[in-house]
């Protein structure tokens, strides 16, 4: 596999940046839902603005990575399973207080609670595997 | 030096320092920023001999792809962050949550776990997480990102109203 060192450093770098903003705090994620403090919102969307407008100066350079191959965007699909994967999703993330890449900056921290909700993630993942086994459309 | 090791970052320069990434990992790797589907290879890590046919799938190939070194740099950061800024090295507490509520040590296990697991799958179902669809789903413009992103959000609401109001007592 190439760009081992490359995946890993923007690993490192992503996990940073969540703690060092405080989105691996429970209380961040709990004010933001609460309305008290929208720092985790507020920083969403700036993410969000810089990464679309990133995108477009992508796509006026030509649609091009470094190595000149086309970049193509990976397409999610709209169907029923998106808003009842949605709803799941938001009640785990209120209940946990994590999202699946905060954890990850959690378990780093020490956080030992936070091993358990990577714990549940598997877990969970894995009984997405088993409905799919008897559900071809997922 | 202080204030990007040890001070917490200001919303704006974490927003822009996340934000980036979806170009970058575009540009240099040629790959969608997202985290969730990396748990798949986890699940294969701890039973390799699975039959199912979801994690012999194309993504599962190969269960130390980039997408196991992205979590495993993941943690790393935490790590680094967690040193520069003095955390504790290990520490039990949950911020409000264990505060408000003093559970002993299960009912916190229980309770995190069953957050974790509708996670996993709440995140299956929906094809991504907050990286994958609220970043880079959102910041490349698609709509199945839009109505992910609004349930995760009205959900994450309604669910911490009911733990204010009937765990936390009003809080």
């Amino acid at each position: 596999m190439k760009n081992r060192m490359g995946y890993l450093l923007t690993g490192i770098f992503f996990g940073f940046v969540l703690s060092r903003t405080g989105a691996s705090d429970y209380n961040y994620i709990y004010w933001m839902f609460s309305g008290v403090d929208l720092k985790l919102a507020l920083l969403m969307g700036t993410a969000i603005v810089v990464g679309a407008i990133g995108m477009m100066i992508l796509k006026a350079l030509g649609n091009k990575d470094i190595h000149g191959q086309e970049i193509e965007i990976n397409r999610k699909p709209l169907n029923r399973n998106t808003v009842i994967g949605g709803m799941l999703f938001g009640v785990g993330w209120a209940v946990s207080g994590a999202c699946p890449g905060t954890v990850l900056a959690q378990i780093g921290e020490g956080k030992i609670l936070g091993l358990f909700t990577f714990l549940g993630m598997v877990f969970g993942t894995y009984l997405y595997a088993l409905m799919a086994e008897k559900n071809p459309e997922l | 030096m202080k204030y990007l090791f040890v001070d917490l970052w200001p919303w704006w320069l974490g927003g822009i320092a996340i934000g980036v990434l979806v170009p970058l990992m575009y540009y240099f790797l040629n790959t969608a920023l997202g985290v969730s589907t990396g748990y798949g290879n986890f699940v294969k890590i701890i039973m390799p001999a699975s039959k199912l046919r979801w994690l012999n799938s194309n993504p599962y190939k190969n269960k130390y792809n980039w997408r196991f070194v992205f979590i495993l740099g993941m943690i790393v950061g935490g790590f680094l962050s967690a040193r520069s800024s003095g955390m504790p090295w290990l520490s039990d507490s949950m911020g409000i949550f264990t505060d408000t509520l003093k559970w002993s040590l299960v009912p916190n296990i229980l309770w995190f776990f069953a957050g974790g697991t509708l996670l996993g799958l709440g995140a299956r179902l929906a094809n991504g997480c907050t990286s994958g669809h609220s970043i880079h789903g959102l910041a490349t413009l698609q709509k199945s990102s839009l109505v992910a992103t609004v349930f995760f959000l009205i959900f994450g609401v309604l669910t911490t109203y009911w733990i204010r109001v009937f765990l936390f007592g009003g809080a």
